[in-house]
């Protein structure tokens, strides 16, 4: 009676441990780890969240594309409009769209009034979060059933940034967005390879083939999207087999880890954070140059891509990160030289330094911070580090409570987004158009607004792109900031995931699945 | 006990509002708020002051107060700022995770704790006892999020027996037993070094009484000795401590949901708090001062069920 009694415990446990694997064999499945508790909301228009970007990448399109596994915008290609043409001045274009394109769940052909739909939504202040990108919209207009015409108000910095497949460029269903209405959200329809399927909270997003897909075919039958916030539980759960592709850690020992697996595919991806660090002009000295230009010669570059790791960064040495279109490197680069930065302090009239007093910082910047406090300190400039969690450091350096201010970010890959957000005058925190000029460029000392303004209005991309250098060099003359180094988006995939393009940047900040990736187990 | 029990339930009401009423001061007394979340880092000052006032978060705190406070009392607790999702959907679909993995963690560390504390009791200042009191030290001393990780790396990575992450598959029993015995062991350890530890001291306690001695004098088992006469007398400490522990307990869930990826309580308050998500933020964490209350209910309850000499007048 013991012996059965032990029997039937050993095979309830055995069918609990070894359990049985009801996903079905024949599908092609893969297993994404996203670094979230969750996964906001599937809107395009309306969610501004990192974590779900490879998600409606997957389920939309836009007019236009970047090329996969780039972020080039000199290489965009067609995606859902088969052409396009603008008017000499750049202020009127008309889109050919493909036909026989048809939205997912039986929503019928994507047409020019679903186009004109889903532009004319994302430039309304209540159903976008990018409404502000697309103010110079003057008229979006079906000309016929395939073909939308745009014209401006005045000229933007990338007109075609506008309607690619990010943010207020994917377009939505029309009839589905009236369907679902506020439902829409967590019921995306789009026209790209995978359809939505199901989501359930704080576990899952579960994505299938579209098997209309216009490309062809998707050749993964579904993707599931896992939300494993935790970075380790994220890479044991990929060590596992539970997921086959993962964001890593920021950090070169993990990346050294992942390359020594032999299973494994390491990728370091841009487009990069770039970490700068602005000097607030408001504090004095701050606002001597040559104060300024001290503070740049005693930070070592070196000592900030150690703190990741050298493999997984470079040097920022422009205020525009690399790989942006309109960077240059052609900028005063003021390469590391202690005596040099000394000999600078003498001359401002501080040869012992000063006290900068407190500034805030969070966790994430923890490093930087104690890096900026240590390279400083041997000119002689002293600073104390306060401790905030990560919301708290928002507000307060938005309240321009720091002398210093060392930020990092990721933008969209245009010279005009760094240079406006951080340099313009108008964006000047405490300001009703503030953003993140935390250095007060533009209203201590003279900045680049008039160039940044110019640019943004030129239809001449060479003479755009010219622009853009001259404010980089008078920003790296100037130096109301000091950019310090940039750094990659880390993920690790199992050599079984073919991508199936060549992977360089990816704006989902993820692995972007297309209908060519594939799993060769 | 009837009318004790309904006057305890009837004063747990202001405790709660009062719980209520305090977390929703304190989550909006910190700094920043969900405009970052919602829109991103680069959001102008003007972009924050709309999206306040599209969510009415620009109103005086009291009529926000009185609002939220209006809706709870009628189920409704508003929905998360960040997603727009219904709360009370949210919280719905959270709690069950966090109860099962408290509940099976409690019953781990009891079944497993209460023995061996009785059994190092009876071996005391053996080398059993000795070893026996510094594994239930040293799992007191590990942090849950380290013995989730260690559990993790013995039984998922090495042995490849049980799952890293998720609560498993909707409807598939085996798959969810699967997902549930690393987090409810994870908990289970914590619960059983307390449970061994507080067992054994209350059965030494005990142990030396009259009627111990009466009892073995009689003749009787030792088994029935130790769980008819010691463990009975022993129970009402023991109830406190279980009372106790829940609560720490359920806050343990909040770390051990995260390693594991589990979609309860935990996860959702951690998400709301980085967010912002006050609407989101205040409902969870009452629900949490609810189920505190709860237990307490529960543990002052349970000693006149245990002890007939304990009356409620």
């Amino acid at each position: 009676m013991k012996k059965a009694r032990l029997v039937a415990i050993f095979a309830l446990f055995s069918i609990i441990v070894l359990g049985f694997n009801s996903q079905a064999f024949c599908e092609k499945i893969i297993n994404v780890g996203i670094k979230s508790a969750d996964m906001g909301i599937l809107d395009p228009h309306l969610s501004a969240t990192t974590a779900n970007l490879p998600i409606m990448d997957s389920i939309f399109n836009g007019l236009v594309r970047f090329k996969p596994g780039t972020v080039d915008l000199e290489q965009i290609e067609p995606d859902l409009a088969v052409r396009w043409t603008s008017s000499p001045d750049k202020k009127e274009w008309i889109f050919y769209l493909r036909k026989g394109v048809h939205f997912h769940h039986g929503f019928g052909e994507m047409t020019a009034e679903d186009v004109v739909f889903s532009l004319k939504k994302a430039s309304a202040k209540e159903t976008s979060r990018w409404w502000s990108n697309y103010k110079a919209f003057d008229q979006v207009v079906a000309v016929d059933r395939y073909t939308v015409k745009i014209t401006l108000k005045y000229n933007v910095p990338s007109m075609l940034g506008l309607v690619l497949n990010f943010h207020g460029g994917m377009v939505l269903s029309k009839k589905a967005y009236e369907q679902y209405g506020d439902d829409f959200k967590l019921k995306p329809v789009g026209t790209g390879p995978f359809a939505f399927e199901e989501y359930i909270p704080k576990q899952k997003t579960v994505l299938k083939a579209n098997d209309q897909y216009w490309r062809g075919r998707p050749k993964i039958d579904k993707i599931v999207y896992h939300f494993v916030p935790v970075s380790n539980s994220r890479e044991m759960a990929f060590l596992k087999g539970e997921l086959d592709v993962i964001e890593g850690i920021k950090a070169e020992w993990w990346a050294e880890k992942m390359r020594a697996k032999k299973d494994v595919i390491f990728d370091a991806l841009g487009p990069g954070e770039c970490t700068v660090v602005h000097f607030n002009m408001t504090r004095k000295p701050l606002d001597k140059l040559k104060v300024r230009q001290a503070m740049a010669y005693a930070l070592n570059r070196k000592d900030f891509r150690l703190t990741y790791g050298m493999s997984i960064t470079e040097d920022a040495v422009s205020p525009v990160p690399p790989g942006y279109l309109g960077f240059t490197s052609d900028v005063e680069k003021y390469k590391f030289n202690l005596k040099k930065a000394k000999a600078l302090m003498k001359e401002a009239g501080y040869p012992d330094g000063f006290d900068l007093g407190k500034f805030v910082t969070s966790k994430i910047y923890l490093n930087t911070a104690e890096l900026l406090q240590a390279n400083l300190g041997k000119i002689g400039i002293k600073l104390e580090i306060q401790m905030v969690d990560h919301p708290t450091m928002h507000k307060m350096i938005r309240e321009d409570v720091n002398p210093i201010v060392p930020y990092g970010c990721c933008r969209f890959p245009i010279a005009d987004q760094y240079l406006t957000q951080f340099y313009h005058s108008e964006s000047i925190v405490g300001k009703s158009t503030g953003i993140t000029n935390f250095s007060h460029y533009g209203e201590v000392i003279p900045g680049v607004d008039d160039l940044i303004d110019a640019a943004r209005v030129e239809p001449n991309l060479e003479k755009q792109k010219a622009l853009w250098v001259k404010a980089q060099k008078k920003i790296m003359k100037d130096v109301p900031a000091y950019p310090l180094r940039v750094t990659y988006v880390v993920l690790a995939r199992k050599k079984y995931v073919d991508l199936g393009y060549d992977l360089k940047s990816n704006i989902t900040l993820h692995y972007q699945i297309t209908e060519k990736t594939d799993l060769k187990r | 006990m009837f009318a004790y029990t309904v006057r305890r339930v009837l004063a747990a009401i202001p405790t709660l509002w009062v719980a209520l009423t305090m977390i929703f001061i304190l989550v909006r007394v910190i700094p920043g708020d969900p405009s970052a979340a919602i829109m991103g880092d680069y959001i102008s000052e003007e972009g924050v002051q709309t999206l306040k006032h599209q969510m009415g978060l620009d109103r005086p705190l009291i009529e926000q107060y009185v609002e939220y406070l209006y809706g709870f009392c009628r189920g409704d607790f508003g929905k998360s700022l960040i997603t727009g999702c219904s709360v009370i959907e949210e919280i719905k679909s959270a709690l069950p995770h966090t109860l099962e993995l408290t509940l099976l963690g409690l019953l781990v560390g009891i079944v497993t704790g209460i023995p061996l504390g009785v059994f190092l009791a009876l071996k005391r200042n053996s080398i059993v006892d000795y070893l026996g009191r510094f594994f239930s030290l040293a799992g007191l001393s590990f942090p849950v999020f380290y013995t989730a990780v260690l559990l993790i790396l013995l039984f998922s990575i090495k042995c490849d027996l049980l799952p890293v992450m998720g609560v498993g598959e909707e409807g598939n029993f085996a798959s969810r037993i699967q997902h549930l015995i690393l987090p409810s062991l994870t908990l289970g350890l914590l619960m059983m070094s307390y449970m061994t530890r507080i067992t054994r001291s209350s059965i030494l306690d005990v142990l030396n009484a009259d009627y111990i001695r009466t009892a073995h004098a009689k003749g009787l088992k030792l088994k029935k000795v130790i769980f008819k006469h010691a463990l009975k007398n022993a129970s009402i400490s023991l109830i406190t401590v279980v009372g106790l522990y829940a609560s720490i307990l359920i806050g343990s869930s909040v770390m051990t949901e995260i390693v594991f990826s589990r979609p309860g309580l935990g996860s959702l308050i951690v998400g709301a708090m980085f967010n912002r998500d006050y609407i989101l933020i205040t409902s969870v964490m009452t629900i949490y001062a609810a189920i505190v209350i709860i237990i307490n209910l529960i543990t002052d309850l349970s000693y006149g069920l245990i002890d007939p000499r304990i009356r409620y007048e």
